[in-house]
């Protein structure tokens, strides 16, 4: 029986992650309206290009994090101008074609894995993967806590790039809406481009991280692009408080469940797909909807 | 070109129920893979062609009919007359799924289907019935063959009738019109989510029946083999490849696709590389050709026809 701070403290440093893979999928859902499949191939690949600079190099992983996000930037920037472009462009809702033409990179990215670092399952070990410090009477593993602060410093780093720069506003602006962007003058293709770059980046970045907290092979992150989803249904795609406060309710939920029933841990990844359907049943507009019924009860 | 397509189905149904009279078993053997890989793009078709639905789960309902009938064989029921059994299964677990998942338009549904095979997977391995991870065999009995063979090539053929039968009904008309447009179709009076749970059921059963006879014939099912991702990948890749909610289609792209597989695993060094294959053909078909390889073959038999109407 764990206490309740411990519950909490751990969702917060879930949640930071799971934030983190999230908005990569929502950046480029917001911009375009594909739904990108591949990002579960993404985070992959983020967790191998770690692990190769860790056994290559000997760079630590979250040191590399600084490598791995610029050239997954550029990666995505490529991937836009090579693939996804060339796609007929989606209406109000995703099209059918972008999820299957992603879902495609997806699989060929998983066998270009396969055939670099075979399928065996690999795993980050530093000098500080066991060690574990106390925060608020809880005791929290080393690599957790440097993923919560990688998460922190990214979405925070996201959140200056949206806000303050002419590239943030635009981003912003085709999200919103892409022909009003047009007729101002934002040139919405580059804006694609560089929104595709940052959602890729986000991806590698969080595989990185999740590589020193699990062991991978290459057909790592389906599990997780399921909670990047849930996560975004649950808390609405364009808000991105929605967004935190969707991966606080799920990490919560899959900390308190371990925490206080007695579920195997197998069945862990059933909880987000649970959360997910529960959300579609109860409340189709996620949290936000939610909250405004709520709100009209209880008036 | 109707007349054209309907003389090649009729032959090629009569080739593959008369096939065991001349065809060597290790030749059978491929058709029997030809014949299953058929009526799963079939009846994914359905429901992900006809009615544009593209769900990702559908090794869920495979995996169903598999574990019906190896469970009830163990109890010493006759294995065929589990059939009817496990697609009843199925189609209730079809609508149990569709119906919150319906709720979902176009890409969501789709990812929420990963997430239904993903749990069902990872029950089955868990739960102790299933025989858990290692998987259930088969009782030891009469092994047939050739019955076997004629079962799945007597179900393919069934399943593409019944696929081109609901394509001409009022049915069909209504899964076309959820597909071009759901909300035009509501406004007309259809109930898109009766129809979509009604196609779900329908091609869920067919694919169970599908699994019964799989485990049938390989006497041996786990979860990492009847539930895999894979297995739901290529349901999903064949219909595209060929040509969505078409009725020559899938059979076109099961074709390509039992070929590919048969002569892949053949080849020791290209065995590991069918991921990048199915995802190259995935992206270019996307790119180039969303109609798949028969839209390809119209095109190119259209301008035929074409140039040869403008030369006479």
């Amino acid at each position: 029986m764990q206490d309740i701070a411990g519950v909490l403290v751990n969702s917060v440093i879930s949640a930071a992650l799971y934030a983190t893979m999230a908005y990569g999928l929502a950046v480029i859902y917001g911009v375009m309206r594909i739904i990108n499949l591949a990002h579960a191939g993404l985070m992959m690949l983020g967790a191998y290009a770690t692990f190769s600079l860790f056994t290559r190099f000997g760079l630590d992983p979250f040191l590399s994090l600084l490598v791995v996000g610029p050239l997954f930037f550029l990666f995505g920037v490529v991937l836009y101008r090579l693939v996804v472009r060339r796609l007929p462009r989606s209406g109000a809702t995703p099209s059918m074609e972008s999820l299957l033409l992603l879902f495609g990179v997806w699989l060929v990215l998983q066998n270009f894995a396969y055939f670099i670092w075979t399928g065996d399952t690999q795993s980050i070990l530093t000098a500080y993967t066991m060690k574990s410090v106390a925060v608020l009477g809880v005791r929290v593993g080393v690599p957790s806590l440097f993923v919560f602060a990688g998460s922190v410093l990214s979405l925070v780093f996201l959140n200056v790039v949206l806000k303050t720069t002419y590239l943030g506003k635009a981003i912003r602006a085709v999200t919103q809406n892409r022909d009003a962007a047009l007729l101002a003058g934002v040139d919405a293709d580059s804006i694609s481009a560089v929104a595709f770059g940052l959602g890729t980046a986000f991806a590698g970045v969080a595989g990185g991280m999740l590589s020193t907290l699990y062991a991978f092979t290459p057909d790592f992150g389906r599990s997780f692009l399921l909670k990047a989803f849930c996560i975004i249904v649950l808390g609405g795609m364009e808000s991105v408080t929605g967004v935190a406060a969707g991966a606080l309710v799920l990490a919560f939920l899959e900390n308190g469940l371990s925490a206080w029933t007695t579920l195997p841990t197998s069945f862990q990844d059933a909880v987000s797909f649970t959360l997910l359907f529960v959300t579609l049943v109860a409340f189709p507009q996620g949290l936000p909807g939610l909250f405004a019924r709520l709100r009209t009860a209880f008036r | 070109m109707r007349r054209l397509s309907l003389a090649a189905g009729v032959s090629l149904a009569v080739f593959t129920l008369a096939a065991p009279l001349f065809l060597e078993r290790g030749t059978l053997n491929d058709v029997w893979s030809l014949a299953f890989a058929v009526i799963l793009a079939s009846a994914w078709n359905i429901l992900g062609g006809f009615a544009g639905q593209v769900s990702l789960g559908y090794s869920a309902f495979l995996g169903i009919g598999a574990y019906t009938t190896v469970l009830l064989s163990l109890k010493g029921m006759d294995p065929f007359l589990s059939l009817p059994i496990g697609a009843v299964l199925a189609a209730i677990f079809s609508v149990a799924i569709g119906l919150p998942a319906f709720r979902l338009r176009g890409p969501y549904f789709t990812i929420a289907t990963i997430g239904v095979g993903e749990a069902v997977r990872v029950c089955a391995s868990s739960v102790s019935f299933t025989g858990g991870s290692s998987g259930l065999r088969m009782p030891a009995g009469s092994f047939d063959f050739t019955r076997n063979y004629e079962a799945m090539a007597v179900l393919a053929i069934l399943t593409v009738v019944v696929a081109a039968l609901v394509k001409r009904s009022a049915f069909g008309q209504a899964l076309a019109a959820i597909k071009q447009d759901i909300d035009a179709a509501e406004a007309l009076g259809v109930n898109s989510t009766r129809f979509k749970l009604g196609a779900h059921a329908l091609s869920a059963a067919i694919v169970a029946l599908a699994g019964s006879l799989y485990a049938i014939n390989f006497q041996y099912i786990a979860p990492g083999s009847v539930f895999d991702f894979r297995l739901s990948l290529s349901i999903v890749l064949m219909p595209i490849v060929g040509g969505v909610g078409t009725i020559a289609g899938p059979v076109l792209g099961a074709l390509v696709f039992s070929t590919l597989q048969i002569k892949l695993l053949s080849i020791p060094a290209l065995r590991d590389s069918y991921l990048f294959i199915y995802g190259t053909l995935l992206i270019v078909v996307m790119l180039f050709e969303p109609k798949g390889i028969l839209g390809l073959l119209r095109r190119v038999f259209n301008r035929r026809l074409r140039r040869f109407y403008a030369d006479a």
